[in-house]
């Protein structure tokens, strides 16, 4: 069982090196990062449906706010440099590899309220509920605010 | 061509009218507004209307750690660089010497204390629709704020916009001084939606487009434009589907209003952000539903 964990944790250190390197096409790192922004956004399009009282899934909202968790830690992976907006179609500043340990700290941020929803969230207080979704909301508006180029 | 505000043609009879009304306006009305049992605002409601007049995201500097109310906010125009001023109550930068008379003055008819003229980056022309009772709220909230010692930022404008008679000509040709006229056709709710859109929270100023002399265009009312404030696109909120927010419900629209967050689960981004932070979420859910219920209402607009 020790050699399995050895061999799994070399597999696992040649993997992320390899994810290191990122070889990756910079087009397709956008590509694929706008479809996380997207599945975050989708996340919180069906949260704002039940806080809004449209429909009853009050008990989905952790499961989606457990989604945007999860995403919210793959944020800065899917940010590697070269791909701001200076030569590729995105929305993504400069900025964000200019002052790395801020937008670090912007991400975690939505890690932390992400989490936060998902425990307020089995009270099934609608109150606190909203309250909650609308601090994941700032969360990612302190991304988008200083590190995306305006709609 | 079209004049705004009225959305109707004026010959010059009307305008020099309009300025008769201006000039009775500033030496009769304001006194009486001041004398007037008006004068002891209430500041808990006016710190309401505060929020819902957005004072705060335009006077205060978009960075983490400004002093709230210290102006100071760039505002990029086709005429140069606009600065928001301190309106506080320092007396020496702010307006801590001024009082009601004085603030009447500026909302109503967009003049300093001096008798210079405001230019139309501030939004008096929205202003000054805006309720006696209501000032004089606003007022007692705004005098009680903390001062702050911050020196006003001059204006960088491109020539010849820099001169501010330019500002009382401009007056002349595209303000009318007015007051809000409830449609007695419409609903409470509707009229209250009408009131604070088109006056208090002057959503008009960032949302709809203007002319080549930064007129608003009245024909084109909340259709958005591609050169806001900030320099960037503001979108267009008329009920037009596809361009503007036909699609979104009311219940989308008081959401936004309330958390900021967009029907596909994006969060509202620049000013907006601001707006509803400082601002529209802290209204109550019935305001937010009036401007909601007024915007549906409104005729829509393809573009910007």
């Amino acid at each position: 069982m020790k050699k399995l964990s050895a061999v799994l944790a070399v597999v696992g250190a040649l993997g992320l090196s390899t994810q290191a390197l990122a070889v990756d096409e910079p087009e397709n790192v956008i590509k694929y990062r706008q479809a996380v922004m997207k599945a975050i956004g989708g996340h919180m399009a069906s949260i704002a449906g039940v806080v809004k009282g449209e429909v009853s899934y009050t008990d989905h909202v952790a499961i989606h706010a457990n989604g945007i968790n999860a995403l919210s830690k793959a944020v800065t992976a899917v940010f590697p440099e070269g791909t701001d907006n200076g030569s590729h179609k995105t929305a993504a500043l400069p900025k964000i590899w200019e002052d790395w340990a801020g937008f670090e700290k912007a991400a975690q941020a939505l890690d932390t309220a992400s989490a936060n929803l998902a425990s307020v969230a089995a009270s099934g207080d609608k109150q606190k509920i909203a309250a909650a979704f609308g601090d994941v909301g700032k969360a990612c508006g302190g991304c988008h605010k200083p590190y995306r180029v305006k709609k | 061509m079209r004049y705004p505000r009225k959305g109707k043609g004026r010959g010059l009879r009307r305008v020099r009218s309009n300025l008769a009304r201006v000039a009775a306006l500033s030496v009769i009305g304001l006194v009486v507004l001041a004398r007037s049992a008006a004068a002891q605002g209430d500041a808990t409601k006016g710190e309401y209307l505060f929020r819902a007049a957005g004072c705060y995201a335009c006077h205060t500097r978009p960075v983490s750690g400004a002093r709230p109310l210290a102006g100071g906010r760039a505002f990029e125009t086709p005429f140069g660089t606009f600065y928001s001023p301190n309106i506080t109550p320092d007396p020496d930068h702010g307006i801590g010497r001024w009082g009601l008379a004085d603030f009447a003055r500026a909302l109503r008819l967009g003049e300093a204390p001096d008798g210079s003229h405001y230019f139309p980056a501030f939004p008096f022309t929205s202003y000054s629709g805006m309720r006696d009772r209501d000032l004089a709220d606003l007022w007692a909230y705004l005098k009680g704020v903390d001062p702050f010692p911050e020196p006003n930022r001059e204006h960088e404008l491109n020539f010849p916009f820099g001169f501010r008679f330019l500002a009382g000509l401009w007056k002349w040709l595209f303000f009318e001084p007015g007051s809000f006229e409830p449609d007695p056709a419409r609903d409470v709710l509707w009229n209250r939606g009408a009131y604070l859109t088109r006056h208090l929270s002057h959503c008009g100023e960032c949302h709809t487009p203007r002319n080549l002399l930064g007129a608003l265009q009245d024909d084109r009312y909340l259709a958005g434009t591609l050169k806001g404030p900030d320099g960037k696109k503001v979108p267009n909120i008329t009920p037009h589907s596809g361009d503007g927010i036909g699609d979104w419900s009311e219940s989308d629209i008081t959401f936004f209003l309330q958390l900021g967050v967009l029907p596909d689960g994006d969060v509202a981004g620049g000013a907006m952000e601001d707006v509803i932070r400082e601002g529209t979420g802290h209204l109550t859910d019935q305001d937010r539903k009036a401007i909601a219920v007024y915007l549906k209402s409104l005729p829509e607009h393809p573009g910007p």
